[in-house]
């Protein structure tokens, strides 16, 4: 039933994995940026704090500029008009390349944490196998965000554009950089409509506050909401008789 | 007259307020060459992606195989765009590999043997496991054609095959193509060279989104009036006469 979805997964990621300079710097960056991160605030008690929201904006921008770009460039190239002419249904086509580029974005998500719990010695509560669990939900969040945006840009430039626009705001309203609760009124209204702040609050949860995921289920139901309302969304972007 | 592959009905396409597809009526018999032929922007790769289904038209019915263009017939079509249009990190054989499983051959063995068989035919065996990146323009073309006749469809939408292509390679073209067609395959060919139109067995003129002539091409040339009048001739003639409706059949 699934298997033309799972072909086109194969595929992503045999694209990847047969691209060393790509592979390598999906690998590289996280660990350059989570360095610069964690020698950039010598204070230990303050790295415990501030690393878990860190993580979650981290995940969630190179799992966004990942699959945004990826596939956008399947449509540059003529490769996705191919894929629309043949059998294959849109289920198969995002299905597969969310499986494709998730296999990525969670290999980004492992060793971002796993360097930061190893080698930065940030130190966490909560069970592992949540904190990752819930990391990779935001990974799909991400790789879902990427594949809808791209619908909006013609052109990889474009689509760099889109990270100012989508990323950055959450950056500075999600809880990052100040606590929501100490921003302006209107920004913290703001904040309730972006995905971020749902990572931010139930990744602080899992490692700060040694919460489990069954304490965080309104953070979880809201970003499953988010990626898969931009799952159907960009579905609809992706239906035959509508691709020029 | 044979049964049809395509059928279109008094089709129209606009792209927003630019109509790009007027009012267009075409009837393609099964198992030949039809040639759409005119110059950029006529609306010939349009024509091909209503016939696909990418696009839908405003008005106007089509019909491929006697249904309508949906990814539950694409099974039955073949289609290489203009461009290559290839995954450029992976190799020739995973590319058609890949292809030959979304189009339907789900068993590993029968694929490795038809893929082996159609690398082959588009004499690439050399370089089946070389990255497509690294290949010259014209082997993408091949690998281009492999991909969209791996699953051996009974019609197949070229688009432009041979542009770019040097005269020796595009006569090996058009030989897998007269094979195609000998086997009962039905193709579609959008051109803009009167090398390839002199090829097919049946052509019609695209001219602002509309056919202005159709036939066969001695009947295209025959309309010109001149004894060794060239398919060039003939669609010159019928652009500057304007739009002759229907055809010269």
């Amino acid at each position: 039933m699934f298997s033309n979805m799972f072909t086109i997964a194969q595929r992503t990621i045999t694209q990847i994995l047969r691209d060393p300079r790509t592979l390598v710097l999906i690998i590289i960056v996280p660990l350059v940026i989570a360095s610069l991160f964690g020698v950039s605030i010598p204070d230990k008690m303050i790295l415990n704090m501030t690393l878990p929201a860190m993580l979650a904006t981290l995940i969630l921008f190179f799992g966004f500029l990942l699959s945004g770009i990826a596939f956008l460039r399947e449509r540059s190239l003529g490769t996705r008009e191919r894929l629309m002419a043949s059998p294959v249904s849109r289920i198969d086509i995002l299905g597969g390349y969310l499986l494709g580029f998730l296999l990525f974005a969670i290999l980004q998500t492992l060793i971002l944490f796993f360097y930061s719990v190893y080698v930065l010695k940030v130190d966490f509560r909560g069970e592992l196998w949540q904190i990752i669990l819930f990391q990779i939900l935001i990974g799909i969040l991400a790789v879902s965000l990427g594949i809808f945006i791209s619908a909006f840009a013609r052109n990889e430039f474009q689509m760099v554009q889109f990270i100012p626009l989508i990323i950055v705001p959450q950056v500075f309203v999600c809880g990052l950089i100040f606590p929501v609760s100490q921003l302006p009124d209107y920004l913290q209204w703001l904040a309730k409509f972006l995905p971020l702040t749902y990572g931010i609050d139930g990744i602080r949860a899992l490692m700060l506050e040694g919460k489990g995921l069954g304490d965080i289920g309104k953070e979880i139901s809201v970003l499953v909401a988010y990626a898969g309302g931009l799952l159907i969304l960009a579905g609809i972007s992706l239906r035959r008789g509508h691709s020029a | 007259m044979k049964e049809s592959a395509i059928k279109i009905e008094n089709v129209e396409f606009n792209y927003g307020h630019l109509k790009v597809i007027d009012h267009v009526s075409l009837e393609i018999p099964k198992g030949i060459s039809f040639g759409l032929l005119g110059s950029n922007g006529a609306g010939k790769t349009t024509s091909i992606r209503l016939m696909l289904g990418l696009l839908k038209p405003n008005k106007g019915n089509i019909f491929c195989l006697g249904r309508e263009p949906s990814p539950a017939n694409a099974v039955n079509t073949g289609y290489m765009p203009q461009l290559p249009s290839l995954y450029n990190e992976l190799t020739v054989r995973q590319n058609i590999d890949f292809f030959a499983h979304i189009y339907g051959l789900k068993n590993a063995q029968q694929r490795r043997k038809r893929v082996d068989e159609i690398i082959q035919l588009v004499e690439l065996m050399p370089k089946r496991d070389v990255s497509v990146v690294q290949l010259s323009g014209g082997m993408k073309q091949r690998v281009s054609l492999a991909c969209a006749i791996v699953h051996q469809p009974p019609l197949l939408f070229l688009d432009e095959p041979t542009v770019g292509l040097d005269p020796e390679l595009r006569v090996h073209f058009w030989e897998y193509f007269e094979n195609l067609t000998a086997a009962g395959t039905t193709l579609v060919i959008s051109s803009h060279t009167m090398d390839d139109a002199a090829h097919c067995r049946q052509l019609a003129f695209m001219r602002e989104g509309k056919i202005i002539a159709q036939g066969t091409p001695a009947e295209l040339r025959a309309a010109v009036g001149k004894p060794d009048a060239s398919l060039e001739d003939a669609f010159l003639f019928f652009i500057r006469h304007g739009e002759v409706k229907s055809n010269v059949q």
